[in-house]
């Protein structure tokens, strides 16, 4: 299972931002209860997304790419996933997460997106489900656009999670039942 | 990205106030009641919610409306939007106190779905216990006309996965069964597929599916990984959901009903995700092996055909791993040969894939999952630990805390030295791996293209050139080779000396202090005298052999030196045995101050272990011959008027320097006027015009102030010789070198040296 979505941005030399995050319920008994157990929900995904910014920004280094790209494509152009950079790493019991945790995390121009999988998980249909969820949210919240719907519209990403990873549950969607999806959520995604 | 209005509106959120707060939140509850809540009200839910998710603290809502918008979430009058909004502003607050909600009341399955993501969230077992009751009531029994299973079984797989204890046994069978069914009913659909042929051109004419390939019988126990028909219906999407939640369900409940399932052809439409099924497909087999060891002798007859078809075709690279998984888990059960399946994985697929950083990470998880593997010496698995590096290499940042764990399974008496300078020319490696790629993606007319008789005049020239081929080789070994090291890969590093720039060597050579760090410490637990030997012996030769980026040499500098402490604490009697190596050393004024760090942990060591209570073997001649050799390099460095070829070097050296040679001078007492007059010059050695340009006043009093002291102690040779002769039970030393040796200075000092104050006025 998924434990949690993230949409970040990652900065560069600006300090990496929580865009949207999602967990997918909370394991009981698992530490403070109240207004605690909230903050360090909070807490836990910043330190996701903080890892994956350093992670992401160290892999376009290495790949000698400028590790903030500033130029926002046009909305209406496709925007390629296939040679999009991603990652895997572990995050070690206690560090932020009471269990051990894999992060898988795809970066899509200033953005990036990661998925906290328990251990164990399928991590190749965890990458595919990135890569559906993502070219999905850039499309739905206008991520490349100049507005703020991915912090005004949770409604929206809340949809789309809902259908490709309902309660964190990864789904081994062939294409047909992707447009399926797709034409549930009235979206038209190039292909 | 974060955008100016992203930014404007967040931190608009974070600084409403709460009075501002409260009639906002008056307004939206207004705009609720009314009879059909419009654009309005979306926009009001929405801004509520990013007031309520934009601080860590957790912001106060009225009670009353925190009900009312459980209330608006359960009504089915409500939009769709609204509910999710709803949905969305509770889960925020969570845990909440004020919640009234309860899925019992709810028949649409969609909802209930949306109205479980609140309940899970709040972390109380008694919930989740509650959601898996109502979400398996309504799988039992038939729902209303409609209605879908397909929205329950996520949230059925997210409360077995939060509280595996939620369900009875009863409810566990039921559910089992209901899964099987599901799985079992698509197969039926399967006569009328269509061919995918359409879709796209498949590059390969070989498809592999040996799932259904393999002997009717086998097939027919195990369940089909997709199914495609011209229109899916809820009971395609339920088989999708089944499957896709079944591993979890295994590894929570067994499940004896789904043993029993019937397959169907397994149909390419998306490769990947045909990849993830494969992959998925044979982690089940395994968790049913496991339950059932009945299924073993099919399951590895099943998975070596598949094997076969797949070990060739690096796209399905994944794939093997947990193929291999499942072999060691079961093969012995079976009594079934592997090894091939192991070699192939271990030799073949790092060198191949190493620059796949999802195949990378895995692999490696691979190895700490199986970690037992590694302590059998001779086996395949810790022969490779060459290859394993190479994914290390390629990819530092990601999987450094991986390999930090790992290290210690691969390090043994027989592995230690080879991983020793594996570790130092790590990143040699990397820029090695580098050329390789840029080496394999050339066109083969280029690729014979250097002359043999000259000299590479790039990179890439030289990885075919004779000169340097076999030291290529050597460094991209698949296998541990002790043997065969060449002689020398110098040459090598200076030729890659071009590519010591590039970021991905540049990460990888952040991650050597590290693993050096813990290299020694591991080594330190089971080494012998032989291999501490050794170990020294190659730690200062190699300190002039690294790859050539000074941040890297440094911190190399400074872990070697501590560690070469370590070691002569550890066998103190290697300071005589290798005194050759190490006069050779110390006496080098160079080094000095190009390894300042080597060179300071060094002559402490002689000064703090070279003496007879730690080896009998000591003689005087050996204690004379240590002092004059350390004596002329602090004479070279302390010159009154220093040459331009007089190397200038850290206090810290100075200090350490004069402290060993009064100590030896303390075990051989014919050396003490010669230390006494040397200590006496150095009042003006840091009064010199030329030395203070170039040290600072704190630096050169200091030394003034210990040059004293040590002249001091030297006054009462019996004092001082207790005083540097430490007993021989203590060989763990755990701090800076001079930290204990300034206390007992001050100490005799004061003795020496009545206080001010104390004397008649």
């Amino acid at each position: 299972m998924v434990r949690a979505f993230v949409l970040l941005a990652p900065g560069g030399p600006a300090p990496c931002r929580v865009l949207y995050a999602r967990t997918f319920g909370t394991p009981p008994g698992a530490g403070p209860g109240g207004p605690r157990q909230r903050l360090r929900r909070k807490e836990q995904l910043l330190v996701v997304a903080r890892q994956v910014a350093s992670q992401c920004q160290l892999l376009q280094a290495s790949l000698g790419r400028p590790s903030s790209p500033q130029l926002p494509q046009l909305p209406d152009e496709p925007v390629s996933l296939q040679d999009a950079p991603g990652g895997v790493f572990q995050m070690s019991p206690g560090d932020p997460f009471p269990e051990r945790v894999t992060v898988v995390w795809l970066s899509v121009l200033a953005l990036a997106f990661a998925l906290v999988c328990e251990p164990q998980e399928n991590l190749s249909l965890a990458e595919i489900t990135l890569r559906r969820l993502a070219p999905r949210l850039l499309l739905s919240l206008r991520l490349l656009g100049p507005g703020a719907d991915v912090l005004l519209r949770p409604d929206a990403a809340d949809g789309l999670l809902d259908r490709l990873l309902p309660h964190g549950q990864m789904l081994f969607l062939n294409e047909r039942f992707l447009q399926a999806v797709d034409r549930e959520l009235g979206l038209k995604v190039s292909r | 990205m974060f955008t100016a209005a992203a930014e404007s509106f967040l931190r608009q959120a974070r600084e409403i106030q709460e009075e501002e707060l409260r009639r906002f939140t008056a307004r939206v509850s207004a705009l609720l009641q009314g009879p059909e809540a419009g654009p309005e009200a979306v926009d009001g839910l929405q801004r509520l919610h990013l007031s309520v998710a934009a601080t860590k603290y957790p912001r106060k809502l009225d009670g009353k409306f925190v009900e009312q918008l459980q209330t608006v979430l359960c009504s089915p009058k409500s939009p769709e939007q609204i509910q999710v909004l709803c949905a969305a502003i509770l889960r925020e607050m969570s845990p909440c106190n004020d919640l009234v909600l309860s899925c019992d009341e709810i028949q649409d399955t969609k909802l209930l779905s949306l109205v479980s993501s609140v309940l899970l969230a709040q972390g109380s077992r008694g919930e989740v216990a509650a959601v898996g009751q109502r979400v398996v009531q309504g799988l039992e029994r038939r729902l209303p006309e409609g209605q879908s299973a397909r929205f329950l079984l996520p949230v059925l797989a997210n409360v077995i996965s939060l509280s595996p204890g939620s369900l009875t046994e009863e409810q566990t069978n039921v559910v089992s069964k209901k899964l099987a069914d599901w799985l079992r009913y698509a197969s039926i659909q399967q006569g009328m597929a269509q061919p995918s042929g359409g879709f796209f051109s498949s590059p390969r004419t070989k498809q592999p599916a040996p799932i259904t390939e393999v002997d009717g019988a086998v097939a027919t126990d195990f369940f089909t990984v997709l199914s495609v028909a011209q229109h899916y219906t809820q009971d395609q999407w339920l088989n999708v959901q089944a499957f896709s939640m079944l591993r979890n369900w295994l590894l929570c409940y067994g499940g004896k009903e789904l043993d029993t399932l019937n397959p169907g052809p397994l149909k390419k439409e998306d490769g990947d995700l045909q990849k993830a099924c494969l992959i998925e497909a044979v982690t089940i087999m395994d968790i049913i092996c496991k339950q059932d060891s009945s299924y073993v002798c099919r399951a590895v007859s099943c998975l070596k055909i598949l094997h076969s078809r797949i070990c060739g075709d690096a796209t399905y690279a994944r794939a093997l791993l947990p193929i291999a998984q499942f072999f060691l888990n079961h093969s012995k059960q079976a009594a079934v040969d592997s090894d091939a399946i192991y070699k192939h994985l271990f030799s073949d697929i790092p060198a191949l894939l190493f620059h796949n950083p999802s195949l990378a990470f895995e692999f490696v998880q691979f190895c700490k999952d199986n970690s037992q593997l590694f302590t059998d010496a001779s086996s395949i698995f810790r022969q490779s630990f060459p290859n394993l590096f190479k994914f290390l290499a390629w990819n530092s940042p990601a999987l450094i805390s991986e390999f930090v764990d790992l290290l210690p399974f691969l390090l043994d008496p027989g592995t230690a030295i080879e991983i020793f300078h594996l570790l130092l020319d790590l990143p040699c490696l990397t820029a090695a791996l580098d050329i390789q790629l840029r080496a394999a993606a050339l066109p083969a007319s280029e690729k014979a293209g250097a002359d043999p008789a000259g000299k590479p005049a790039t990179c890439l020239e030289a990885f075919h050139h004779p000169l340097y081929r076999s030291m290529f080789q050597y460094l991209l070994r698949s296998r541990a080779a002790p043997e065969d090291a060449p002689d020398s890969l110098v040459p090598l590093r200076q030729l890659l000396g071009s590519l010591a720039g590039s970021p991905r060597v540049v990460q990888c050579a952040e991650t050597v202090p590290v693993l050096l760090e813990l290299f020694f410490r591991v080594v330190a637990e089971f080494a012998d005298g032989s291999l501490i030997n050794q170990l020294v012996v190659l730690l200062l030769q190699r300190s002039d052999q690294l790859y050539e980026i000074p941040a890297f040499k440094e911190d190399v500098y400074r872990v070697l030196g501590s560690n070469l402490a370590m070691l002569c604490g550890l066998r103190p009697a290697l300071v005589v045995e290798l005194s050759t190596e190490i006069l050779e050393f110390s006496g080098a004024v160079s080094n000095i101050q190009s390894k300042e760090a080597i060179f300071t942990h060094m002559a402490w060591a002689v000064g703090e272990f070279l003496s007879v209570s730690h080896d009998k073997r000591c003689t005087v001649e050996q204690i004379t011959r240590f002092f004059e050799t350390l004596e002329a390099v602090l004479f070279e460095i302390t010159q009154l008027r220093p040459q331009a070829s007089t190397p200038s070097c850290a206090p810290r050296a100075i200090s350490v320097l004069m402290a060993t040679l009064t100590k030896l001078a303390a075990r051989s007492q014919d050396l003490i006027p010669r230390v006494s007059m040397f200590l006496s010059k150095m009042r003006t050695f840091v009064q010199s015009p030329a030395v203070t340009s170039v040290y600072c006043e704190e630096d050169l009093e200091e030394i003034l102030i210990r040059a004293t002291e040590l002249m001091n102690l030297l006054k009462m040779p019996s004092v001082a010789q207790f005083v540097f002769t430490p007993p021989v039970a203590s060989t763990r030393f755990q701090k800076e070198v001079n930290d204990s040796l300034p206390l007992a200075l001050r100490m005799v000092t004061q003795l020496l040296e009545p206080a001010a104050g104390s004397m008649p006025v």
